[in-house]
């Protein structure tokens, strides 16, 4: 039995290891200190990269994760066809990412894209069809489009659990004369918060490990605007060979991986207590 | 009175299937174009994006696998997730089970740790592991891409497999001592069977996370061998990043088959993935 536990423990407890080498690795086994930690925070870029993988964060709980208690919401009720939309609802994030950057890459094209006919089509005149991928003006708003509207995990996940509140409450509550606004409002909300903690949990640490889709469409530029920690550590690591820094940027990711985890929860924690 | 509120819920009843239908068509919008342009030839790309094609053409899906060797990457991907499944559902049911039924010294440190690792983002471990990989010899290689995702797919499978373990009555096990089976007869025989639906959950979740993986599909690979569906798209991009005619085809090829898996076992699907982020 015990065997068996092993034998399965031994990838992870490989994989936490490896993890655990951050600190021996630094720059070519040879230890020099925090010397790495002092380069990356006193590089612009990685700055920057904290800073666009926060704002994503947060973002992302909010808007991304409102989006599917909205979309819940509304197919709590189970419309006309609710079935169909939960489906299509659900593709983008199903998936690959992979490709998601690559269609978006196609879809805003200048030349050939649907940003030309669009902005035709609203009379809107330019001398020259943004590039939106690849002008640092729009850049991290285009990049971010990629994702934010796609909430349909979330959305399942709060139909999954709408589905399990009483419908005893509902039902008393429509005797009493509640609208059913007022039921979303004062029974379906107040319930979802642990679940809403979760799905914000969720959204972090999918945020803190962006990757894919910015490394197709941007690969973090122009410039640095779309820039965020694990591009960074990757850049670090391959155009850069600099193992010992970009394991510092793994440092720091993992931190604040776990950083935001714990904040998460306190945040949902008092909440519940309250 | 009676009038206002009446058009009000008929205003809400819009606004919401406007809603409705807004976000599919940014859903399946994308993809959709994607799927009609692949058909285009390349004159017809360039001159309107909004154009239906003016046949039903295969040519672009020609090219994407004249350009690529994108046939081997699905074979690729095939026998990489499909054993990265297999030694995630037989790890995870042996050893939930153990966790979820006894009581040991080490189970404490071993919950903490997977639970841990459920947290880890993936980057931050990717160059030891690259170079561990390289010490043993296993970067570049299908044995080492199924080493690391059936390692990543382990603690989410895990939790939810441990908490389907302990829905299955002690009753049957007990019984099944009392009427002489060993311990591993028990398992074989009555747990499994039972333990199904939760099996089919767990691969489904370790499928479409392992066929979408990308970064370390990207960071462990080097040359054709063991270079997944994913990193396929990535090759088009930097290649033959002029040829926009095939990177549609392929884009649709890699899209197309986690769509059909996904629309075919849906509700399963859902259940995994609603399983997968509740319990983990």
């Amino acid at each position: 039995m015990i065997l068996f536990a092993l034998v399965y423990a031994a990838p992870i407890v490989t994989v936490l290891y490896t993890s655990l080498c951050n600190y021996t690795t630094f720059s070519a086994p040879v230890f020099q200190g925090i010397k790495n930690f002092v380069t990356i925070f006193s590089d612009q870029d990685f700055i920057v990269s904290i800073r666009n993988t926060l704002v994503w964060v947060v973002l992302q709980s909010t808007f991304h994760v409102g989006l599917g208690l909205a979309m819940a919401l509304v197919l709590r009720r189970k419309p006309i066809g609710w079935k169909f939309v939960r489906t299509a609802y659900m593709i983008p994030n199903i998936v690959p990412t992979a490709a998601t950057g690559v269609m978006f890459t196609l879809l805003l094209n200048p030349s050939f894209g649907i940003v030309k006919p669009f902005l035709e089509a609203f009379g809107i005149e330019v001398g020259q069809v943004p590039n939106l991928f690849g002008n640092s003006r729009y850049a991290f708003w285009t990049v971010t489009a990629t994702w934010i509207f796609y909430s349909g995990f979330n959305t399942i996940i709060f139909l999954a659990e709408m589905g399990a509140v009483d419908k005893e409450i509902y039902e008393a509550a429509r005797v009493d004369g509640a609208k059913p606004w007022q039921l979303d409002r004062y029974i379906t909300l107040p319930l979802m918060k642990n679940i809403f903690g979760t799905c914000v949990t969720l959204a972090s640490v999918a945020m803190v490990s962006q990757f894919d889709i910015i490394y197709m469409t941007t690969k973090g530029g122009p410039g640095n605007s779309t820039l965020n920690l694990p591009i960074y550590l990757y850049k670090a690591a391959t155009l850069e060979n600099n193992y010992g820094k970009a394991n510092a940027v793994g440092v720091v990711q993992i931190s604040i991986g776990l950083l935001l985890v714990l904040l998460v929860q306190r945040i949902f924690m008092e909440k519940k207590e309250a | 009175m009676k009038e206002t509120s009446k058009a009000v819920t008929a205003a809400a009843k819009t606004a919401k299937y406007l809603f409705m239908i807004v976000f599919v068509l940014v859903s399946v919008g994308p993809i959709a174009w994607a799927f009609i342009s692949s058909f285009k030839t390349y004159a017809e790309i360039n001159s309107s994006a909004l154009s239906w094609p003016s046949g039903f053409r295969l040519d672009n899906y020609e090219a994407a696998f004249r350009y690529a060797p994108i046939a081997q990457y699905f074979l690729n991907s095939v026998v990489i997730v499909g054993c990265s499944v297999l030694v995630t559902v037989a790890l995870v049911a042996m050893c939930s089970y153990i966790i979820s039924r006894f009581d040991f010294k080490l189970k404490t440190v071993i919950v903490l740790l997977i639970s841990a690792s459920l947290m880890l983002p993936a980057q931050a471990i990717s160059q030891p592991l690259f170079a561990i990989f390289q010490k043993l010899g296993i970067f570049d290689t299908k044995l080492g891409m199924v080493i690391v995702y059936s390692a990543m797919g382990i603690p989410m499978s895990f939790f939810v497999m441990t908490s389907y373990y302990k829905t299955i009555s002690m009753a049957l096990e007990e019984s099944a001592y009392i009427d002489g089976a060993t311990f591993l007869q028990t398992f074989w025989h009555i747990i499994l069977p039972l333990a199904k639906p939760g099996l089919v959950t767990i691969a489904l979740l370790q499928f479409i996370n392992t066929w979408n993986e990308f970064y370390f599909a990207l960071m462990l690979t080097s040359g054709n061998r063991a270079r997944t569906v994913p990193i396929a798209l990535n090759y088009y991009m930097g290649t033959f990043a002029n040829n926009y005619s095939a990177l549609f085809a392929a884009v649709v090829m890699t899209v197309l088959p986690t769509i059909f898996v996904f629309i075919l076992l849906q509700r399963q699907v859902m259940e995994s993935l609603t399983a997968g982020a509740v319990k983990g």
